[in-house]
């Protein structure tokens, strides 16, 4: 008998009696304020958020945040200063300082934003290995709680997708909290209308 | 070693142990913050339990629907039945490739398989990539905490380690400082190994995605830096929907440090282009432990550790002093289950007050299960269900009112007699840390009779 067929006829015989599945609602935030939320709680974490009225004004928000910016990799194709993806090799990334991508959706009440593959351009380790990573968000898709994400993703449409809710960090030394573990070490969102 | 041995050596170091129990008491409170801030909080927890009860109940079906969806996204599923074939599915994964180079971002079920030894033993380096796993594995020493491994160290410690691994500074304590030397040490390993491991927070059975939860960025470097990528997972891990996602993110972090959510909720659904996912299904004792009414309750559990960092027992004594892998009131209901003489006196290393359960967001009746264990360990006559006979002594006694008078004259008398002489008694544990009482003049009896007769 293979093991998974040993395992299926374990569990078989000792499964408790059947249970139902509950019915979660979709709980949504008691906060009335998506956006204030959301911009709280993403500084609250240690990142740093920046609003702007036009995608053009992407690239002036990141130079004055990041002055003395050097490589800048960009998946928004019209953002100043910025290089396009252009190679799939790990060292082409590693050298970079900053990254510039597109998230999907905001979640408020914990200051995540859902992205995938494909706004990746196929390099899933992109928003990990950069320095810094820079995450723009529409305010129109914005959600108050991980139950409304969820509904709105629905099925999965991607091979590969994460919710990125700030810098990598650790509290691994005593507690102490340090921005910047393995990780980018900082994480900058930008909200366009 | 049992568990109050232990203890009674991590005791010996009190301020050290005042220190360990301060820096776990600032996470429960970070933990009661951030669950102050859903006030369907417990509406969550009950959604949890239930969905995970549900799991239960039809995990044959589930994990079957798992491997259907996983394959069909093109991922390898393996099952192991315990944790020798786990090892011997990754060791052969890693042949197949010719790898000798692993990085393996936090996994509790590859410590439990003993994963680490098993593949030193085949010339396989094996890095662990989360910072405080790193450390530990330095020093060549378990983790003391599911989800803070390296949390009985000092930084002092840790600086000490690092420059002697590092080549950091002498004497440079400041985390900061001792993290970026590490990034830039793990950042090179992520480029050279050849494979990743994860271990696994959520399986979703509808998709076939698992699911990994981390804070420091380490897993998804390694997974996605690396051609080939393994996944593995008690079969417990499972959940139904996609949705209910939602319900255990919101629960995880919170309950685990009093973040919102970690930093990184990565969902794995397809391998990479040109690249292998591997899924290995673990059983290892799980089918058993789901076959104990009792206690099976125990296989909702989603690790995040809060029951450590509210136990008073745990706090006081430090993960090692369980000597499982899973340490604290869980680990405490988990480990009997697998060997009742090695880890029977871990039913006993808590006050049975009850915090763990009012903190568990699956809602595990950890505190009942306690109790329950230490039953089962008394009838296997096991030493640490305290001394038969005189527990039987004790109870014919209270059972003869007339015997338990005269016991109680004698017993005045002789604390009159010796007085302060606690060492006398100090053959139980209960009197070694504390001080017999005044012997009072009477007993409640006489004074009850004398108050009869006054008011005739």
């Amino acid at each position: 008998m293979s093991s998974r067929d040993r395992i299926l006829s374990h569990i078989k015989a000792n499964k408790p009696n059947p249970w139902p599945l509950p019915d979660v609602p979709v709980f949504e935030s008691s906060s009335p304020d998506k956006k204030k939320l959301f911009i709280q709680i993403l500084e609250r974490g240690g990142s740093k958020v920046g609003c702007v009225d036009e995608i053009n004004q992407i690239g002036r928000v990141v130079s004055s945040i990041f002055p003395e910016r050097k490589r800048t990799l960009s998946t928004l194709g019209n953002v100043e200063n910025t290089e396009n993806i252009t190679s799939l090799d790990p060292e082409f990334y590693e050298g970079t300082d900053i990254t510039i991508v597109e998230g999907v959706l905001g979640v408020a009440e914990n200051g995540a934003i859902w992205i995938t593959e494909k706004e990746l351009e196929g390099i899933r380790v992109l928003p990990f290995i950069t320095q810094h990573l820079v995450m723009v968000v529409s305010e129109k898709s914005l959600v108050g709680t991980m139950h409304e994400a969820y509904k709105v993703l629905g099925r999965p449409d991607s091979e590969f997708g994460v919710f990125i809710a700030g810098p990598s960090k650790t509290a691994d030394i005593e507690q102490s909290l340090v921005i910047g573990a393995q990780g980018a070490r900082s994480l900058l969102v930008i909200l366009t209308p | 070693m049992s568990h109050a041995k232990k203890a009674a050596i991590f005791n010996k170091d009190e301020a050290r142990t005042d220190w360990h129990d301060a820096s776990l008491w600032m996470v429960r409170k970070k933990r009661d913050f951030a669950v102050s801030e859903i006030p369907e909080w417990e509406y969550l927890r009950e959604f949890a339990s239930d969905i995970k009860s549900h799991t239960l109940s039809k995990l044959d079906e589930y994990l079957v629907a798992f491997e259907k969806a996983a394959k069909q996204n093109g991922a390898i599923v393996h099952w192991a039945a315990d944790a020798k074939e786990h090892n011997d599915i990754v060791l052969s994964i890693l042949n197949r490739h010719n790898a000798k180079k692993m990085v393996k971002s936090k996994s509790m079920l590859t410590e439990e398989c003993q994963l680490n030894d098993f593949l030193a033993n085949h010339q396989i380096e094996v890095i662990d990539s989360d910072l405080g796993e790193r450390i530990i594995q330095m020093l060549d020493e378990p983790p003391s905490h599911i989800v803070l491994p390296a949390i009985h160290l000092k930084k002092e410690e840790i600086g000490e380690l690092f420059h002697k691994e590092l080549h950091t500074e002498k004497g440079a304590t400041d985390p900061q400082y001792l993290t970026e030397a590490a990034r830039h040490h793990l950042r090179e390993k992520f480029h050279t190994a050849q494979v990743a491991l994860t271990g696994v927070n959520f399986g979703v059975a509808e998709t076939g995605e698992v699911v990994v939860c981390t804070n420091e960025g380490n897993a998804d470097m390694g997974v996605h830096l690396t051609p080939i990528q393994i996944h593995s997972m008690g079969i417990e891990k499972l959940i139904p929907r996609r949705s209910d996602l939602a319900v255990f993110t919101r629960l995880l972090a919170r309950s685990a440090t009093g973040q919102p959510i970690t930093v990184f909720t990565s969902h794995h659904r397809k391998p990479k282009k040109e690249g292998e996912m591997h899924i290995i299904l673990v059983d290892n004792g799980r089918t058993t432990q789901l076959g104990k009414p009792d206690f099976r309750n125990s296989l909702k559990c989603i690790r995040c550790g809060a029951c450590m960092n509210t136990c008073p027992i745990y706090r006081r004594s430090g993960g090692h002093s369980y000597e499982s892998t899973i340490p604290g009131p869980i680990g405490s209901i988990l480990t009997p289950g697998i060997d009742l003489k090695k880890y029977g006196n871990l039913p006993f290393a808590s006050t049975l007050c009850g915090s763990c359960t009012d903190v568990c967001p699956v809602k595990i009746d950890i505190h009942d299960q306690l109790y329950k264990w230490r039953q089962i360990v008394s009838e296997a006559g096991l030493p640490e269900g305290g001394n038969k006979t005189l527990m039987g002594m004790l109870g014919s006694g209270l059972a003869a009112p007339r015997f338990f008078h005269r016991l109680g004259n004698l017993g005045r008398k002789m604390l009159r007699l010796f007085p302060g002489n606690e060492r006398l008694l100090s053959f139980t544990i209960w009197t070694r840390e504390r001080n017999l009482p005044k012997a009072p003049v009477e007993s409640f009896r006489e004074w009850y009779k004398k108050q009869a007769k006054n008011e005739q």
